[in-house]
């Protein structure tokens, strides 16, 4: 009986034993993999800071007006490209502001749809 | 019966057993105690050494108010030697001047030449084309270490007021100077009042003055009138952070805040204010402005006769900017009521900005009839173009003055709103200066739809010898839209002259900058233009002093 109890514990004290190895190994393969992805996290970061600056380099008015006005031909809105809202009936044209009402059927001869800026 | 006496089995096996079970037990509390020392023993990680290392706090980005990056960290990298592996010194500074030629040579040999110490920097930031250079030298004893590097991605824009930090990231001048310890602390950016774009587009019209006009230098700023934040603001010779100040001494000068100038007749206005202010002037009251005056010891003369020049209101010495009209507001009120009112505006000094400081004004050593007839048409008084600015912040807010803010954001209770001059004073004189644009001197500062108020100011500049007439400082003072004042616009030509004709006043150089700064940044400071834009002020002050 004495055996036994003896042989029993000394089995347990190896499986906690064993088991005790297996957490130290397995703890240190977790710490291994957050170093890992520490490692990656300061990485990704660096990469963002050099992404971030090479946007800004890049949309720098410098360059970005010349693109804009040359590629696309943007200009910055001038003051005649404004107008107040209660002008623009005088602006646009009296007719071109008569919308038709959302369910009213639309008579032939009336435009369907209101026209774009008047620029006669 | 002894043990000799018992069977072999009978004595030994009990024995035998002890032993195994006591060879055992020790093997186990080896193994126990073993795991035991291991789980609570066991050396902690130095992860200083391992795949991550301790990262250093990154200095904090700078960015505009929209969050436009304008100053950034980038690991960089930076050559290395260690002079004891170095056989032919020789042969490696020659190697090394094939990449970096203009390398000191001397001091790299004499670095190379100490065997006794094992590393030396040879040069810190290099560029990834310079790197790879220096690698295919083949040089063992030449090695790369990486390390933080502060970056403009915008180059030079906003040079003077973001400034520069040396290799070791400490800041020197500018913003990165101001603000070191908090951006040594890390974490947010640090976001500034700045518009890049608008910013951008001032910087450009002053060097853009260039093709108009030879000068000496220049200076501009656009500040929102409401809250003293500081659009843009830029000095002309620019200043580029990546040089870290090896620059000319004229490049280095940021003149929006460290120079003092006499202003001349931008000064008009608040003569014209603290008269009103102090009750000694109405806008229907004349003047006779045809001849010199002689104030003090000082003969005033104005440089072109005006119109009426008999019969003259403060909104005609204004509009045409009369020096004697000017001098016999002053007269009104006294040199101490000036100085008092010049003071409160911040004009003699004890601004409290929290950012850049600003040069210290120099003022007349005695606010005598003399000085007060001068300082009055802006000459005898010396001070920096950004707290002149602010003065005419009162103008666009119906009589408040602000103190200029870089930071955001910026919370409206501590703004800081100093009463300087009555609503009605403030109106009448933002009138007068809108009509100065509509038909008097600053008439080549008008954007369209913008409105632009303002005045012109040239002053010759001050020698040991006295005022040179043919040397000028020009400037133009703003505020705009006029019917609905948002904006504080300042631009300042040093010795400007234009490539073509002769008047090198600001009417024609300052002026004209300024209006091409308005047109292009009220856009993008979300200002609506006013398509046909009346002239309110200027008709109802027609109507008030009878003037044609």
């Amino acid at each position: 009986m004495n055996r036994l109890v003896m042989i029993g514990g000394l089995v347990v004290v190896a499986g906690l034993a064993v088991a005790v190895y297996r957490a130290k190994l397995g703890a240190e393969e977790t710490q291994g993999r957050i170093d890992g992805l520490k490692a990656e996290a300061v990485k990704v970061e660096k990469d963002i800071a050099v992404m971030r600056a090479e946007e800004a380099y890049l949309t720098r008015p410098e360059r970005i007006g010349p693109i804009a006005r040359d590629r696309l031909g943007l200009e910055p809105a001038s003051p005649d490209q404004y107008t107040a809202s209660e002008a623009l009936k005088q602006r646009l044209g009296e007719e071109r502001l008569t919308l038709p009402a959302p369910d009213a059927e639309v008579p032939a001869e009336t435009p369907a749809t209101p026209a774009g800026p008047a620029h006669q | 019966m002894s043990v000799l006496d018992r069977p072999y089995e009978d004595v030994w096996s009990p024995r035998r057993a002890r032993i195994v079970a006591v060879v055992l037990a020790l093997v186990f509390v080896v193994i126990v105690g073993r795991s035991a020392w291991v789980v609570f023993n066991s050396p902690a990680r130095d992860d200083s050494g391992g795949a991550v290392a301790e990262v250093a706090v990154r200095r904090a980005d700078i960015v505009d108010r929209d969050g436009q990056l304008l100053v950034t960290t980038l690991q960089g990298w930076s050559l290395a030697a260690d002079p004891s592996a170095i056989w032919d010194v020789r042969e490696v500074v020659d190697a090394l001047v094939t990449v970096f030629p203009a390398i000191n040579t001397k001091q790299v040999t004499d670095l190379l030449s100490d065997k006794k110490r094992r590393f030396v920097w040879i040069r810190r930031g290099v560029s990834e084309r310079e790197r790879k250079a220096v690698k295919d030298l083949g040089v063992e004893a030449l090695r790369f270490v990486e390390e933080p590097q502060r970056v403009y991605p915008n180059g030079s824009l906003a040079g003077h007021l973001l400034g520069y930090t040396n290799v070791d990231g400490d800041g020197l001048e500018g913003i990165e100077k101001i603000f070191d310890e908090r951006l040594k602390q890390g974490g947010e950016p640090l976001r500034l009042t700045i518009d890049a774009s608008v910013q951008f587009v001032l910087e450009e019209e002053l060097q853009g003055a260039l093709a108009q006009f030879d000068m000496k230098g220049a200076t501009g700023m656009v500040i929102d009138a409401s809250t003293g934040a500081v659009r843009a603001i830029a000095s002309w010779p620019s200043s580029d952070p990546r040089k870290r100040g090896d620059e000319p001494a004229a490049a280095k000068t940021n003149r929006a805040l460290n120079v003092r100038m006499e202003l001349g007749s931008i000064y008009k206005p608040l003569t014209v204010a603290a008269a009103l202010e102090a009750g000694a002037l109405k806008t229907t009251d004349r003047f006779n402005v045809s001849a010199p005056v002689k104030i003090g010891s000082a003969t005033v003369r104005d440089p072109h006769p005006l119109p009426n020049a008999s019969s003259v209101t403060a909104s005609d010495i204004i509009i045409h900017s009369s020096n004697i009209g000017s001098s016999l507001i002053a007269q009104r009120i006294g040199p101490e009521k000036l100085k008092a009112f010049l003071g409160n505006v911040g004009l003699l000094g004890g601004m409290t900005i929290k950012g850049p400081q600003t040069a210290s004004p120099l003022t007349p050593a005695e606010w005598n009839q003399t000085s007060m007839a001068t300082v009055a048409f802006g000459h005898g008084i010396s001070v920096s173009p950004l707290a002149f600015a602010m003065t005419y912040t009162p103008f666009a807010t119906g009589g408040e003055m602000v103190t200029p803010v870089f930071l955001e954001p910026i919370d409206p209770a501590t703004i800081q709103h100093k009463r300087v001059m009555s609503k009605q004073t403030a109106d009448t004189v933002l009138a007068m200066l809108r009509r100065t644009v509509v038909e008097g001197s600053g008439k080549l500062a008008e954007a369209p739809g913008y409105e632009v108020a303002g005045k012109t100011g040239t002053a010759e500049k001050p020698t040991p010898d006295g005022y040179d007439p043919n040397r000028n400082i020009t400037s133009f003072g703003a505020v705009f839209p006029a019917s609905r004042p948002q904006f504080v616009v300042l631009v300042v030509l040093d010795e400007a002259q234009p490539r073509t004709g002769v008047v090198r006043t600001a009417s024609v150089t300052a002026a004209t900058i300024a209006g091409k700064v308005i047109a292009r940044a009220a856009p993008l400071l979300d200002v609506h233009p006013v398509p046909f834009a009346p002239i309110v002020e200027a008709a109802s002050l027609r109507t008030t002093e009878g003037t044609p």
